[in-house]
């Protein structure tokens, strides 16, 4: 079991998605996080256990190395496609209550920005640690976030922003979200954003990369 | 002895008294547009609105060129995009044209001179051509490669598909690099002195992937507006250190660098040739106090005492930067300048 878990994993952090893809050059011809998915399934693993211990280390892996730079975006969205192919396979367990998420994260790119590249790592990342996300999107403003929040208590929201112009946006959201839920926890992230900038708009996390966010919301449920 | 802010340039790039020159260079759109009690959308739109936005700025803060940039989609526009302009944001591309091989396949380079958007720059390139007399120089602006092709099929699209289809990737860079030349070109017979190169996605992408997909694309684009007489500034948002060994090689003359990357290392790893622009953090030169500002810029001034470098934020001014702040990288510069 452990093996084939192991090479779940692999392949997830490497970016191996299904046997036909091509990348990487190195795993041509081999067996992907798709059909070894599959075959774990078939050979009755449980699949909590190929979450927990597939597909969550190989996503875990690969945020380490891309805060490290040793990859960058373009691995890392590999990785996540191979990891959102093989969750494909998981959907029934999750359906079935047979494997529990760790929790809703509330995903979007705040009122006035529509870069999502940011946003879209963070959420792939977040839910390749076994966490449901509720992507908003972008342009996403209070009202917004709220409906989402209340349709999923107990959630946690993550806010990004891309440009200088838009973070301040950040602040009227996480003050409507802390009036109407103040359990919920508020991540902030995006490349003009910082820990000062975090302390002074009231957010209760900031990280500089996608696997800090994970880490921080994993703590949460710890 | 007067000389005129193309000579001053001119010296720069040449080496010749680099002691005696501080020249200033803040990449400014939405805040040259509200300076001028303009929108962004007028701005973007409207080729009078950029250059006259431009000019009051250059007159105001003494810059050293102004530059034709306004946002990402002139040539994505060019090639079939519907781009909107609202008032007060960047430009918005409504739509992704290129969704598979097929449409990479079809894609047409586009007439410039028959686009709007696209002559809407060219007309700016002569506005202020005629304006400036060739005394300042004028920065013409032309998407790079890999920036393009994201507008077109789509930033984390396009992104994996460098991963996995060569084809895609390598078909639809080059009609990017093609259309990139042809706009340079035009810019530059319009009366363009340099031609700004941005391909800003280029920092987040490893430099692998960079020798094997972009590097030689750049060299070609920079090769090119060389051979027509024109000088390339080549701006990159975000942390491109790990880029820096292959960008050595592109022979470019001015390199933006974001304030992510430290200009001392630059100079080591790019040699004492290429002029380094940058590279204070623009927000802190949105929040800090205007003599905190002048005291930043005047270190990054010593540093670079003797070194072809020239002052300016690591990317973008931000709309609501006081004036105080902008003046003050001026101010600074100015101690340093004859």
């Amino acid at each position: 079991m452990s093996e084939l878990l192991d090479k779940i994993a692999y392949c997830v952090e490497f970016g191996k998605i299904n046997e036909k893809a091509p990348y990487p050059p190195d795993m041509k011809g081999q067996l992907g996080a798709d059909e070894l998915t599959k075959q774990a399934i078939d050979e009755g693993i449980a699949a909590e256990d190929i979450l927990k211990k597939g597909l969550v280390i190989g996503m875990e892996k690969i945020g380490v190395k891309f805060r490290e730079n040793q990859v960058f975006v373009p691995q890392v969205l590999m990785s996540a496609k191979a990891m959102s192919t093989a969750m494909e396979h998981l959907k029934p367990f999750f359906q079935s209550g047979d494997v529990k998420r760790n929790g809703i994260f509330i995903i979007g790119t705040v009122a006035g920005d529509l870069h999502d590249i940011g946003k879209n790592l963070v959420s792939m990342m977040v839910e390749g640690n076994g966490w449901e996300v509720v992507d908003l999107g972008t342009d996403v403003n209070s009202d917004k976030f709220l409906e989402a929040v209340k349709s999923n208590p107990g959630s946690h929201v993550g806010l990004s922003a891309l440009l200088t112009t838009t973070m301040v946006n950040m602040e009227q959201i996480i003050t409507d979200l802390k009036v109407a839920s103040p359990e919920t926890m508020v991540l902030i992230g995006g490349a003009p954003v910082s820990e000062d900038f975090k302390n002074k708009i009231g957010a209760d996390f900031y990280s500089p990369d996608p696997q800090g966010a994970v880490e921080y919301l994993n703590s949460l449920v710890a | 002895m007067f000389m005129t802010k193309a000579e001053k340039l001119g010296n720069l790039l040449n080496g010749h008294n680099i002691d005696d020159i501080n020249l200033f260079r803040p990449i400014l759109m939405h805040f040259a547009a509200r300076f001028n009690n303009k929108t962004y959308g007028e701005f973007a739109s409207d080729y009078r609105v950029l250059v006259e936005s431009n000019m009051k700025a250059l007159e105001y803060f003494d810059m050293d060129m102004v530059g034709l940039i306004s946002d990402p989609y002139r040539e994505t526009s060019a090639f079939g995009a519907k781009i909107t302009f609202p008032d007060e944001a960047v430009p918005r591309c409504e739509e992704i044209i290129i969704k598979n091989i097929d449409d990479v396949k079809d894609l047409k380079n586009p007439d410039l001179y028959s686009e709007v958007r696209t002559r809407d720059r060219i007309e700016g390139a002569r506005y202020f051509s005629r304006l400036l007399k060739g005394e300042v120089p004028i920065i013409g602006w032309i998407e790079g490669p890999l920036a393009e092709a994201c507008d077109l099929a789509g930033v984390s699209e396009m992104l994996m598909q460098l991963m996995i289809d060569p084809d895609f990737s390598n078909i639809l860079l080059d009609k990017c690099m093609i259309t990139g030349k042809d706009f340079a070109r035009i810019q530059m017979e319009e009366g363009c002195q340099i031609i700004g190169m941005g391909d800003a996605i280029c920092s987040q992408i490893d430099i692998d992937t960079y020798d094997a997909y972009i590097k030689n694309r750049h060299l070609e684009i920079i090769n090119y507006i060389h051979e027509c007489g024109g000088i390339v500034k080549l701006h990159i948002c975000g942390d491109i250190t790990h880029l820096l060994p292959s960008i050595k090689d592109l022979k470019v003359d001015i390199l933006d660098l974001d304030w992510q990357v430290d200009l001392d290392v630059a100079y080591k790893i790019l040699g004492p040739d290429v002029v380094r622009c940058g590279n204070i953090d623009p927000i802190q030169v949105l929040n800090e106090s205007a003599e905190e500002i002048e005291t930043l810029t005047s270190h990054i001034l010593q540093k670079e005492h003797g070194k072809k470098h020239i002052i300016s934020a690591g990317c973008e001014i931000i709309v609501n930067t006081p004036l105080e702040n902008l003046m003050a990288i001026r101010k600074a510069s100015n101690k340093y300048q004859l």
